[in-house]
């Protein structure tokens, strides 16, 4: 817990530890896994767009941008599908992914 | 023993206990509550009561109460007795400076689901309207959020598709993860009559709960799955109707997307759903789920209620997808004796859900990054909102220890009892510079706050709950607030504290705008309930005196069908190992309510004075356990002390408890594993061991279970 608090004075450092962040895009990566992978990858951008803070998904994108991520290919495309122009996004929601 | 004199004064209102939602007369003697007599007209209970709703209303004058408003600039420091006027005044220029110092996103709020409609739509507003951020939270994000999530995916609107009564037409009843006589006792009661008259039982659950075997009641099925693995079995149930064809292939072609079903169909007809293989991984036994397709995919009417064994998992949505995605395959839905139905534990889940509570929507969950939605509140509202979803609860606490979130205005809650991972939650209460209590009493929370602003219990306030069944009842003020405001007038002298001019002349004001922000609340307002004496929404045009049963033609869907969505099967991270080779579970009985507050103040604790253990015997005698042994319970992320009680109702490898009583430290040892969509924490698994203290020393001293950080 020590080390956390002490991270915190960092002004780097992102709203959530980004351990916890990394456990929930994976987490949310399995659920969609079962979907052909442009499903997936949408069904997972849909699901950050529409639940997380902006700050997380910054961090998210920023940890993809460094290369090494580790995580499932779907959830990176569907992370970066992020990037997309407003005009082109989709409005939020609910049911399976819409691609 | 003197003569008791007939009260004075009766008015009808709501429990404030379970979501059931039962009307009662409480009535009055000289201004005091003396007894609560269950109403013949409450459409919820029918004149039917539990031991709750009917005895244990004394909380609410209990010596406990804190009826002055504190502040302390220190949490190290004693508190000091404030004026309303003077605590607001603190309160408002804390975070305004919160925000000032670390950004508008630095403060949040979080309601209850044991408050009114009113209230809750109100801290929604306060966090929007006046904090500019969307952080704001609702307790039901710890119980039943993926229920939201999971029925919004699969049939469209997050909430019980029947109304209660028509279980009486059911020919199955399916109850996975739910303990309705303990949990939901009127309900409950309800549900035994029709099994008396011979519908037959299904229930998974990992403990044999009441419902299973009591007098009268004797479950046809129950399977006794081992903790976690409910979206296994219940897709290995969906694997022996599609396998068997047992679905109702005219109501899907008729009333769902067929590509979807073709979808689900290639995914739960594979192999490793099959009983064979899914069973023995739960722990029973193959033949016993195919019994339990047939029956009830053959209902002719089976319905489905369900609790927090489904939701409070980390894959508690996919869980109530299962659920939604069953009942639509065998055409389950939209008549009467069906449904899928979740059976809420506190008063106000459903309007909790409903009202905006949550980061990501407003009212009749609708998206905050949906522009039309936000511009109709921007309008109403006269500010402009943040167009981006905020942190939810648990994200809160993560920021917290970030140092990204400062401040915190709570509503009737204790998270630091009642969330999971207790040594993170206080970690990230400490990280806190202004933490805001609205509650009756000083709670485990309350070490750690900075403003205490004295609540009101619901005989003391006006409004309206929603309960489980969708049934919004008032909620009547039967004696004047002990402390002099009613909560909702709080939450407004908060706003305008920090410099927003809401004024509402009474309760009903905030119905209005409710009614007029929320599509499925549009017709409902305190005359319609003063007339029609309760109404399940949707209340609006076509139906001005509510909806008893949902999707009747159509799901409320964009194209009007239903759904079925992908469950696969993903094992929690939470698993068993040498070190901890127990998974305990949680859960509810009759006479207590929760994390207690409430019971525990009132003479219903002479039937539960502490929480117990429930353990094996098989598990017992290894470990040199006796009945009424106090032993030490670990997990990976704490360790508490219980009194162990050997039990059938548990199978081997399983451990239960309650948590009505903070000392029981239970949160202490749950895992800050969560929902992968919701982040629901998965408070039904976690591994733990279980050792006999060796010494003669009965109960652990106050010094020892102080919880370390």
């Amino acid at each position: 817990m020590m080390s956390n608090a002490n991270n915190a004075t960092d002004k780097s450092t992102t709203v959530l530890d980004m351990g916890r962040i990394l456990v929930m895009a994976e987490q949310i990566g399995a659920f969609f896994a079962p979907y052909p992978p442009l499903r997936a990858a949408e069904g997972v951008r849909n699901h950050l767009r529409t639940y997380w803070d902006p700050r997380m998904r910054e961090a998210l994108l920023a940890h993809i941008d460094t290369g090494v991520n580790g995580l499932a290919t779907h959830v990176v495309a569907g992370a970066q599908l992020l990037r997309e122009p407003v005009s082109v996004q989709k409005k939020g929601y609910y049911g399976p992914p819409q691609a | 023993m003197p003569i008791p004199r007939k009260p004075d004064n009766s008015v009808i209102t709501t429990c404030s206990y379970c979501g059931v939602g039962c009307g009662f007369k409480a009535e009055t003697l000289d201004g005091k509550v003396v007894r609560m007599i269950p109403w013949k007209e409450g459409k919820a209970n029918h004149g039917h009561s539990c031991v709750k709703g009917r005895f244990a209303f004394d909380y609410y004058n209990h010596p406990d109460r804190v009826l002055t408003p504190m502040i302390r600039s220190s949490i190290d420091l004693p508190w000091q007795k404030v004026s309303w006027e003077e605590a607001f005044a603190y309160a408002a220029s804390e975070m305004r400076r919160i925000q000032a110092k670390y950004g508008q996103k630095s403060i949040g709020a979080v309601s209850s689901s044991r408050c009114t409609n009113e209230e809750i739509f109100l801290v929604q507003k306060l966090a929007r309207a006046v904090f500019g951020n969307n952080n704001i939270d609702n307790c039901a994000r710890i119980c039943h959020s993926p229920t939201q999530f999971g029925l919004s995916a699969t049939v469209g609107a997050g909430a019980a598709s029947q109304h209660f009564d028509s279980i009486l037409q059911a020919d199955v009843i399916m109850v996975v993860g739910a303990n309705p006589t303990g949990g939901h006792p009127v309900f409950g009661s309800l549900m035994k009559r029709r099994i008396r008259e011979g519908a037959r039982l299904i229930v998974i659950d990992p403990r044999q709960t009441d419902i299973v075997d009591s007098p009268h009641c004797h479950a046809d099925i129950h399977l006794a799955i081992r903790p976690g693995t409910n979206v296994l079995v219940l897709n290995s149930i969906s694997h022996v109707i599609v396998r068997e064809r047992l679905y109702d292939e005219d109501f899907v072609r008729a009333r769902c997307e067929w590509p979807e079903f073709e979808a689900w169909m290639a995914l739960v007809s594979d192999e490793r759903y099959a009983p064979e293989i899914a069973g023995p991984q739960a722990g029973v036994d193959p033949e016993t789920i195919r019994q339990a397709a047939r029956l009830y995919a053959n209902g002719p009417r089976s319905a489905i209620y369900y609790g927090l064994g489904v939701t409070e998992h980390s894959q508690g949505s996919t869980g109530v997808m299962c659920l939604g995605n069953l009942a639509l395959s065998c055409g389950m839905l939209g008549r009467e004796g069906v449904g899928v139905n979740p059976l809420r534990g506190q008063a106000n889940v459903q309007g909790g859900s409903c009202l905006g509570s949550w980061p990501h929507v407003f009212s009749g969950y609708r998206f905050v990054t949906d522009s039309d939605v936000r511009s109709s509140f921007e309008a109403e509202w006269n500010v402009t909102l943040d167009a981006e979803p905020g942190l939810r609860l648990p994200n809160m606490f993560d920021a917290a220890l970030t140092n990204q979130f400062k401040g915190m205005y709570i509503m009737g809650e204790d998270p630091v009892q009642s969330d999971p991972n207790q040594n993170h939650t206080i970690a990230a209460m400490k990280q806190m510079e202004c933490v805001i209590l609205q509650d009756l009493v000083l709670n485990e929370t309350s070490r750690y706050a900075h403003v205490f602003l004295p609540g009101s219990s619901s005989m003391e306030k006006d409004g309206t709950f929603t309960g489980a069944e969708r049934r919004v009842s008032r909620v009547r003020k039967v004696v004047e607030p002990l402390a002099g405001l009613q909560d909702w007038e709080v939450v407004v002298r908060l706003m305008n504290a920090m410099g927003y001019p809401a004024q509402y002349a009474h309760a009903g004001e905030v119905l209005d705008e409710i009614a007029r922000l929320t599509p499925a609340y549009s017709g409902l307002s305190f005359a319609l309930l003063d007339r029609v004496g309760s109404a399940q929404w949707p209340v609006d045009q076509n139906a001005p005196e509510g909806t008893e049963v949902l999707h009747t033609k159509t799901f409320p869907r964009a194209n009007g069908l239903g759904t079925f969505m992908l469950t696969g099967y993903v094992p929690t991270a939470e698993r068993v190992t040498e070190q901890f080779p127990l998974l305990l579970t949680t859960g509810r009985i009759l006479s207590q309510y929760n994390v207690g507050a409430q019971t525990r103040r009132t003479a219903n604790s002479q039937w539960h004075q502490q929480d117990v253990l429930e353990i094996s015997a098989d598990d017992a005698v290894i470990r040199g356990i006796r009945d009424g042994d106090w032993v030490n319970i670990n997990s990976r992320f704490g360790a508490t002390r219980l009194s162990a009680k050997i039990s059938a109702r548990v199978n081997p490898g399983v451990v239960y408890t309650t948590f009505h009583h903070p000392e029981s430290h239970v949160n202490a040892l749950t895992s800050d594993r969560s929902d992968w969509a919701t982040n629901c924490p998965e408070y039904k698994v976690t591994a733990v061991d279980v050792l006999r203290l060796t010494t003669e020393n009965a109960m652990p001293s106050e010094a020892e279970l102080e919880v370390t950080v």
